[in-house]
């Protein structure tokens, strides 16, 4: 097994578009590292960098100890699953599995041992000798991995690919990789637009805007304490609500409305100059209350809102409404029932959460 | 003439597909009937080298023999004009899918051999040079193969070869098959030019090659016309290129960009307000589109 480190890496493309650039990382021998952001912001381009398939315009690209950039795809002891799951339409799953390994001309004891291997893991014994056309998508997305499996490699790279798969299957084989990792520990980095699959399966994510780093760490610490806008308003779902408002005394104030903010970031905010200036503020929605409990104990945080549309999710409502005319979005327990046109009371948990430089859109820390 | 050279070089042999692989200790050459014949390298001397390569072409064993329908498709190819219409090898309309592949990545033989692997039937395929080629594809009512798309990631996960393909037009008959061949070389290599997409269709690069037809003067002179301010608003831009993409959809331009509903509107109205342009129409999102591809 290996770790990968890139250093400075940058791509720029013929027309100096630059799609990624000053991206530094050590990714661990064995970790589960999910490059996750919207689309265009370089994530898929650095994969296909880590991969070969891209050349590196600067910067260095190591496996293990050794520096890869100019050595090709197929000699960097890498195996790629894309978004694709299309398989060779004409071969059965074995063949399909051990197609690349024959092209090398390895053995067919090797390779009958390899297939026998990647089918016993994934459970695709049973279909060895089956034409692509009568699995499942499922099935046949475990093919895919099945012939990564079988290059034996030392790192793992996925392009999102489950994103083909319907939301039922998706959540399945988000866990059968998991489990395949856990198994194979093999090192694997692996592309997402989807921020609930990269805080599923992280070991530790990378937050990309843009072609830059925006945050790395593992979910908690990306979820919990987000470096900027972007990380806060794209990690979890519904997003971060943001208000644009004052710190004026020991409240936070937007239009008529004023927020009690705890006394240790009062004074936080104070040190570094903010009192009195532009600055948001980022609440989580599950940190937005209706509980009674929770409204007594915090008089100062409480504002009354009318909701425009309350959504019942099962266990919690999703309610949307507004606060000092800007628009929120709160998560509450369906034990209270919530409908759409009531006036509330809602109030915020302020030790969960953030304040935001305007200017910048940093968090002020 | 065949038999002629065989009394000067014994060893020279014609290569039917039972051989396989091509030997490697002999040197290869097409003959003026497509045969491709081999002459044992130790009778060779450089004279005679460079002599049978001045009337036969020299043939790279680093690509796969050619089968008897690539060699029929190359005849019909290059000799159309002296002997059209061709009139082989059926009625089916086909077309001509250019491909080029990264240098170093994969050999033409691996290639070859693993994209018939995707085909229900066998695909004669002509290679310009060890990068590039044309796969002739017939049309077909198999709902097996995969898509070009499909393709270049079956191929990239399996074989880590990075591919691009040019679908040409389908055709029927073989009148003007030369120039036919040599558009869609010349239209693909246009169309990658202004797109970064991996599978562009003759039709999705229509808009390239109309604006690759038009002088710098009038490109110039578009982009300044239309663009205005915003010809170096690279963020503007993207967001109009994304829209356009989107066939004017808000939702998802909105969606891909990342960006709220309302802010998109916001900056599409204010595009609109200086340059009088409603992109949300699609007879002003069209000149905005060849405008941006003027730039490139």
């Amino acid at each position: 097994m290996a770790g990968l480190n890139l250093v400075n890496i940058r791509k720029e493309y013929d027309k100096g578009v630059v799609s990624v650039q000053d991206f530094n990382l050590e990714i661990r021998d064995k970790e589960f590292l999910v490059l996750v952001g919207p689309s265009g912001c370089g994530k898929s381009t650095t994969l296909r960098m880590i991969a070969g398939l891209e050349d590196i315009t600067d910067g260095d690209l190591y496996i293990g100890e050794k520096r890869v950039n100019d050595v090709s795809p197929k000699d960097r002891d890498i195996a790629m699953v894309f978004q694709n799951y299309a398989l060779y339409p004409h071969m059965n799953v074995y063949d399909n599995m051990a197609f690349s390994l024959k092209l090398r001309k390895m053995k067919k004891d090797e390779i009958k041992k390899r297939v026998d291997n990647a089918a016993r893991i994934l459970n695709l014994e049973e279909y060895l000798y089956r034409k692509p056309k009568a699995l499942s998508g499922g099935q046949r997305q475990r093919v895919a991995l099945g012939r990564a499996i079988v290059r034996d490699a030392e790192v793992f790279l996925m392009d999102e690919p489950l994103s083909n798969l319907d939301a039922k299957l998706r959540v399945q084989m988000r866990a059968e990789i998991q489990k395949l990792h856990q198994r194979l520990q093999t090192t694997t980095v692996y592309v997402t637009h989807d921020q609930t699959e990269a805080m599923t399966m992280a070991t530790r994510l990378v937050v990309m805007k843009a072609g830059f780093i925006q945050q790395v760490g593992t979910p908690k610490e990306v979820y919990d304490l987000p470096d900027n806008m972007f990380v806060a308003s794209f990690i979890g779902s519904p997003a971060m609500n943001f208000f644009f408002g004052k710190l004026e005394g020991n409240y936070f104030v937007m239009g008529d409305q004023k927020i009690l903010v705890p006394q240790g970031k009062v004074e936080n905010l104070r040190k570094q100059g903010f009192e009195g200036k532009e600055i948001v503020l980022g609440v989580r929605p599950e940190d937005i209350h209706d509980e009674p409990v929770f409204l007594d104990v915090s008089p100062e945080t409480k504002f009354r809102a009318k909701i425009e549309v309350a959504e019942l999710m099962g266990a919690e409502i999703i309610l949307y409404s507004q606060v000092a005319s800007q628009d929120f979005v709160a998560r509450v327990d369906s034990r209270f029932n919530v409908e759409t046109g009531q006036s509330l009371d809602l109030a915020f948990d302020m030790s969960k959460a953030h304040f935001f430089d305007k200017a910048t859109e940093l968090r002020i820390k | 003439m065949i038999e002629q050279l065989r009394k000067l070089f014994p060893s020279l042999l014609i290569y039917t597909t039972e051989d396989g692989a091509l030997d490697a200790s002999y040197k290869w050459f097409i003959s003026g009937n497509n045969d491709i014949i081999g002459i044992h390298q130790t009778e060779l001397t450089e004279k005679d080298q460079a002599m049978l390569n001045a009337f036969l072409s020299p043939y790279n064993i680093n690509f796969p023999p050619m089968t008897d329908e690539e060699r029929r498709w190359k005849k019909a190819i290059d000799q159309a004009e002296e002997h059209p219409p061709f009139t082989f090898p059926s009625a089916i309309p086909y077309r001509f899918i250019y491909f080029s592949i990264n240098k170093n990545q994969i050999t033409p033989v691996f290639f070859h051999e693993a994209i018939q692997e995707l085909f229900e039937k066998p695909v004669p395929i002509l290679w310009e040079n060890e990068f590039e080629g044309i796969i002739i594809e017939e049309e077909s009512t198999s709902e097996d193969t995969p898509s070009y798309e499909q393709m270049i990631d079956i191929l990239m996960s399996d074989l880590y070869v990075k591919i691009t393909f040019f679908i040409g037009p389908f055709r029927k008959g073989f009148e003007s098959i030369q120039p036919y061949y040599r558009s869609v070389i010349s239209d693909a290599k246009k169309a990658f030019a202004y797109s970064d997409k991996t599978v562009i269709t003759y039709i999705d690069a229509v808009p390239y090659l109309l604006i690759d037809q038009t002088d710098l003067a009038f490109r110039q002179q578009l982009v300044k016309n239309v663009l205005q301010e915003f010809i170096d608003d690279e963020d503007t831009l993207k967001m109009l290129e994304t829209f356009v993409h989107s066939n004017l959809n808000i939702s998802e331009t909105a969606k891909e960009l990342h960006l709220h509903r309302n802010s998109l509107q916001y900056r599409l109205d204010r595009f609109f307000e200086k340059t009088g342009i409603d992109v949300r129409q699609f007879h002003q999102a069209m000149p905005v589109y060849l405008a941006m591809l003027a730039k490139k």
